[in-house]
């Protein structure tokens, strides 16, 4: 392999070496992209077909209709129920689900004893299967028998309803999965914590900087990155929420939790809304997919107005 | 288990006899055995706590007796996981083509799979000698029947009863439930039973706006003299007088009396009986069995005063697939003989399901020896008599009973009036029903 | 671009012991009105929120079925029952099901690593025809949620005969949009220099990329693999689509969720079983936590 030695490279041998770079590159990425192509590209495409029909998965007919799936969507009163629902839990798991991983993850970049046990203790959720979460948490804000509600009551507040009520049902779903995916997000804030250089902040603290103004002006500009990553990887995940609803609330009380992947996911696989579903449950999920594709360019494009990357 | 296992094996042996004396037809394709597959939600025979599983076994047993006295039908019973997910399964082993030649599902799925491929039309074979179609009950055949054409064999009958914890009336020198109840006695009963400081509750029900909500709505509706559709399912009946009357009962004990504890998903119900927090559960038979920690006893459905008294039940099917002339014989074959009034008898004494046959409950000394193994039991056996309706097998169903499930729930919930929110869902079921 | 970080080391050379953004913090002296850090009075309570649902599903986990149904829940069990383990694990498919889970995440897990770091290779530093596009299509099905290729998906995997092996668990998920994604951003951030010193000496790329670049990209490995880990441990409705009748092929998670369902009110074997399902996780993250935590930080955060 004595190719590419010297500092001076005639033309031909170059274009050799450009066209040798594309074989190569090909041959190194040839067996992920053909498996993400078989198992991630052509289902979206067969999707799509599927959301210009009028299919279920049972009837092997499957006539297309054209846009009606997609128009249908417009008038349907319980898809702007889901879109409604995603909009509030995500309003409410993002921001909430960032800033406490914020503030844990300064907390937990502490030099102090324990600080291996705390870290432990604030990832282990993570880990803890989505089934013995909600039974779990169906137990501890048990309107009339959980152990939240008897804490509160000490205190001389509540009862409250949780998932046993309309108002309370959602809120509820945001402390249990803020509970359950803490730990992912606080580690990826320490890790970029971990990742500030020390010279910076003490040349921050030479120049006199207080310990609120090195953390302002020189570490949180560069948890910036961090930070994107979060509200984009947050914001996918809030508004594809499922396993929990599904567990739990079963998007009830009065369609409370009722959330879109919970609809498409009852609508291909469940007769809950009739059959023949399965194409309008397509159509469905190709909405979701472009809002979350939209959401997801405009976040990287405000993002990166703001964030500075340092190198 | 040394009865049980007596009965099973004098069924074997007449089942033999029968088969070796009278099925001629099945000697036919000599050599290789035909072998078809049945798919079931009952479990591994030993339970995962090292005890019996009585639901699986029975099945086994009957598959294992079946196949030793039919040496050229071989069945292969595989559990496939919890019935909640049969469904499910099934359309995708639909999918791919390749389904089972039994498999046991949801009545309520049934109006679906009526278009599925493969799927065999029972109508005509269920009329022949032998089959005895008329033994199983009404409802039944009606669960059974879509569109006036038979998809599905009775696989498990049910019904809803009140189970009543005694200890908890004793403490409140209430008289234990009657026959001749009405609602308002249930009702006055579940106010006795409430105190708040205990967080007793007189009732505990389900709210998750599924159709279990639902099927505990339709059953005092029809008491009422209401009914769920009209006569050719073209137009919602149940905001009636008589469902008004229904809900009405219900949202008085959630909202007014608070004697009832709503479980908004439908999971808590069984702990709080049995760990003694509720006085009085709406059920069926397979409940019973999460109670041992309580002195329970069973009664039937109260009545609206000068109704009747009645109830309802969610008949679950076998369905057959045809996978080939060969395998369908056999299906059937082994169908018929697996849903006999001799094996019926003998799944129950074992597993403790009731009759899906009549003429089993009316056997003299059953309902005792059924009660006597199974306390509580024997009341489920006998108020299948009560079950005059079924519900309408539809395509559309499942969505006309989301409709009503948020109506009711709502309505439980006190945010709204019960004739507003079953007139709202009446008018959306007739806009489902007119749209097909 | 106001902070120009040029004079940092190669990744992975962070020290977690040093606590950069915590050094710099602490100049200024504390007053000490607290025999300990006053982060005790957050970190403490946190911590003990976020265990108590372990405790109590191991403390469910060793109590008998009455005390199960006790109500209030009972939060702490007297006797440890340990035999409810003995009992879950008899139940002859668990330790099937345990095996099974370990088979399919370590292939996934091994199997992606070496995929997906070959093509973010070729992303970070190879120049190829088609690549912005590849890359671009690749990124866009991290978007798609799963329920719009589940049936599809199920019927390719059908068609390849693999309903009801393990192989329907496997196969699909060899490579991962996420950890080309997470690799190649990773990847970009390596300084270039030894890899241009090397290839002037003649190294192939795939030697490049197993000899300079693999290594200093231990922390970012650790990090994909503890994240894949999770996620094939932990995956739910794809197993339950494609294993449909062969109890044998289940895994720890389908295999619990029939438990739910055949066993709904032995709550303590259930807890059993998911005490076992989790503990693989977290032993996983115990001996990876310094590489995962380093991985995360030097992993490309920077677009």
């Amino acid at each position: 392999m004595a190719t590419a030695a010297a500092s001076v490279r005639p033309p031909g041998r170059l274009r050799r070496a450009v066209a040798s770079d594309h074989v190569a590159g090909w041959m190194f990425v040839l067996p992920s992209v053909l498996l993400i192509v078989l198992f991630g590209l052509i289902p979206v495409v067969w999707g799509f077909v599927l959301s210009l029909q009028k299919a279920g998965l049972i009837s092997p007919s499957r006539p297309f209709t054209g846009l009606s799936n997609y128009q249908h969507i417009a008038s349907d009163p319980l898809a702007r129920t889901a879109a409604v629902n995603a909009a509030y839990y995500t309003f409410l798991f993002v921001p909430i689900s960032i800033v406490l991983a914020l503030f844990l993850a300064i907390a937990l970049n502490q030099k102090i004893r324990l600080i291996r046990f705390y870290r432990l203790a604030v990832f282990i959720p993570v880990a803890v299967s989505t089934i013995a979460t909600g039974i779990m948490f169906l137990w501890l804000f048990d309107k009339e028998f959980g152990l939240a509600n008897f804490l509160f009551s000490k205190v001389g507040l509540g009862p409250f309803g949780y998932f046993d009520s309309p108002q309370g049902a959602m809120p509820a779903l945001v402390v249990m999965t803020v509970w359950g995916w803490l730990g992912f997000d606080t580690i990826v804030y320490l890790a970029a914590l971990q990742g500030v250089p020390a010279e910076l902040i003490e040349a921050a603290a030479v120049d006199g900087a207080g310990r609120w103004s090195q953390f302002r002006n020189v570490v949180l500009p560069l948890l910036g990155p961090a930070t994107l990553l979060l509200v984009v990887w947050s914001t996918i995940s809030a508004l594809q929420l499922f396993d929990e609803v599904y567990f739990v609330t079963h998007g009830g009380p009065l369609n409370r939790t009722f959330v879109p992947v919970f609809y498409i996911y009852r609508l291909a696989f469940t007769s809950s809304y009739g059959f023949s579903k399965a194409g309008y449950a397509a159509a469905l999920a190709y909405v979701l997919f472009l809002v979350i594709l939209a959401l997801t360019l405009i976040q990287f494009w405000l993002g990166n107005r703001v964030v500075h990357y340092s190198s | 288990m040394k009865r049980a296992a007596i009965v099973l094996a004098a069924v074997a042996l007449v089942a033999a006899a029968c088969s070796s004396g009278g099925s001629a037809s099945s000697q036919t394709s000599a050599g290789a055995p035909v072998h078809i597959t049945l798919w079931h939600g009952y479990g591994n025979v030993i339970a995962a706590n090292g005890q019996t599983n009585y639901e699986a076994k029975s099945l086994n047993d009957l598959v294992n007796a079946f196949n030793a006295s039919h040496p050229d039908v071989q069945v292969d019973a595989k559990y496939v996981g919890s019935n909640d997910n049969a469904y499910q399964k099934l359309t995708v082993a639909l999918q791919g083509g390749d389904p089972p030649d039994v498999t046991y599902q949801y009545g309520t799925s049934l109006a679906a799979l009526a278009d599925a491929p493969g799927i065999i039309d029972l109508t005509d074979t269920v009329k022949g000698d032998g089959w005895n179609w008329n033994d199983f009950y009404p409802g039944e055949q009606a669960a059974a029947t879509v569109d006036g054409h038979v998809y599905g064999v009775p696989a498990l009958v049910d019904n809803l009863a009140i189970v009543y914890n005694k200890a908890l009336f004793d403490a409140a020198g209430l008289s234990y439930p009657t026959a001749d109840w009405t609602w308002s006695d249930f009702a006055a009963a579940a106010k006795a039973l409430t105190n708040p400081a205990t967080k007793q509750f007189g009732l505990a029900f389900p709210a998750d706006a599924s159709e279990d909500t639902v099927w505990h709505f339709d059953a005092m509706l029809w008491e009422g003299g209401g009914d769920i559709l009209n006569a050719d399912n073209t137009q919602a009946m149940f905001n009636s007088a008589a469902g008004v009357q229904a809900l009405t009962t219900l949202q008085q004990m959630a909202v007014t009396d608070k004697s009832m504890y709503l479980d908004l998903q439908n999971t808590k119900i069984d702990d709080l009986f049995n760990s003694g927090h509720v006085g009085m559960v709406l059920t069926g038979p397979w409940a019973l069995s999460s109670y041992p920690d309580v002195h329970y006893g069973v009664q039937i459905m109260p009545a609206y005063p000068g109704g009747s008294h009645q109830t309802i039940s969610g008949p679950d099917m076998w369905v057959m697939f045809d996978n080939g002339d060969a395998r369908k014989a056999a299906t059937l074959e082994f169908m018929q003989w697996f849903t006999a009034a001799a094996q019926v008898q003998a799944d129950s004494m074992t597993s403790g399901h009731l009759p899906t046959r009549a003429s089993v409950v009316a056997e003299p000394g059953f309902v005792k020896a059924f009660g006597k193994k199974f306390p509580g039991e024997d009341v489920f056996a006998e108020n299948l008599k009560n079950v005059a309706k079924a519900r309408p097998t539809l395509q559309t169903y499942d969505q006309i009973s989301q409709i009503m499930g948020q109506a009711i729930v709502k309505a439980l919930l006190g945010q709204a009036d019960p004739k507003q929110a079953l007139d709202d869902a009446a008018n959306q079921v007739n806009q489902v029903l007119a749209g097909g | 671009m106001s902070i120009a970080v040029t004079d940092r080391t190669a990744p992975g050379a962070v020290d977690t012991q040093t606590l950069p953004g915590e050094t710099g913090m602490v100049e200024r002296p504390r007053a000490r009105w607290l025999p300990f850090s006053p982060w005790h009075l957050l970190l403490m309570p946190t911590a003990i929120v976020m265990l108590i649902p372990l405790v109590w599903m191991l403390a469910t986990s060793l109590e008998t079925i009455g005390q199960t149904r006790h109500f209030p829940p009972i939060l702490w069990p007297g006797r440890f029952q340990w035999s409810n383990y003995t009992a879950t694990l008899r139940a002859a498919p668990f330790a099937r099901w345990f095996w099974n889970t370990t088979v399919v995440t370590t292939v996934v897990v091994l199997s992606n690593l070496l995929l997906c770091s070959l093509a973010a290779y070729a992303f970070a530093r190879i120049r190829f025809l088609g690549k912005q596009v590849t890359y671009f299509l690749l990124l866009a099905t991290l978007m798609v949620p799963l329920q719009v290729v589940l049936i599809p998906t199920f019927l390719i995997v059908k068609r390849m005969g693999l309903i009801d092996h393990l192989g329907a668990l496997i196969v699909p998920n060899l490579a991962n949009v996420f950890g080309v994604f997470m690799l190649t951003q990773f990847f970009r951030t390596l300084p270039i220099e030894l890899e241009e010193a090397a290839r002037i000496d003649g190294a192939s790329r795939l030697k490049i990329l197993f000899t300079i670049v693999l290594p200093l990209s231990l922390p970012a490995l650790a990090t994909l693999a503890v994240i894949q880990f999770l996620w094939t441990w932990n995956d739910f409705l794809w197993p339950l689509v494609t294993i449909i009748n062969n109890t044998n092929a289940f895994t720890i998670q389908l295999g619990l969720q029939n438990f739910q369902g055949a066993h709904a009110t032995d709550w303590n074997l259930l807890m059993a079983g998911n005490v076992m399902a989790t503990l693989p996780m977290l032993i996983l993250f115990l001996a990876a936590q310094r590489w995962f935590v380093r991985g995360i930080a030097t992993q490309g955060l920077k677009g």
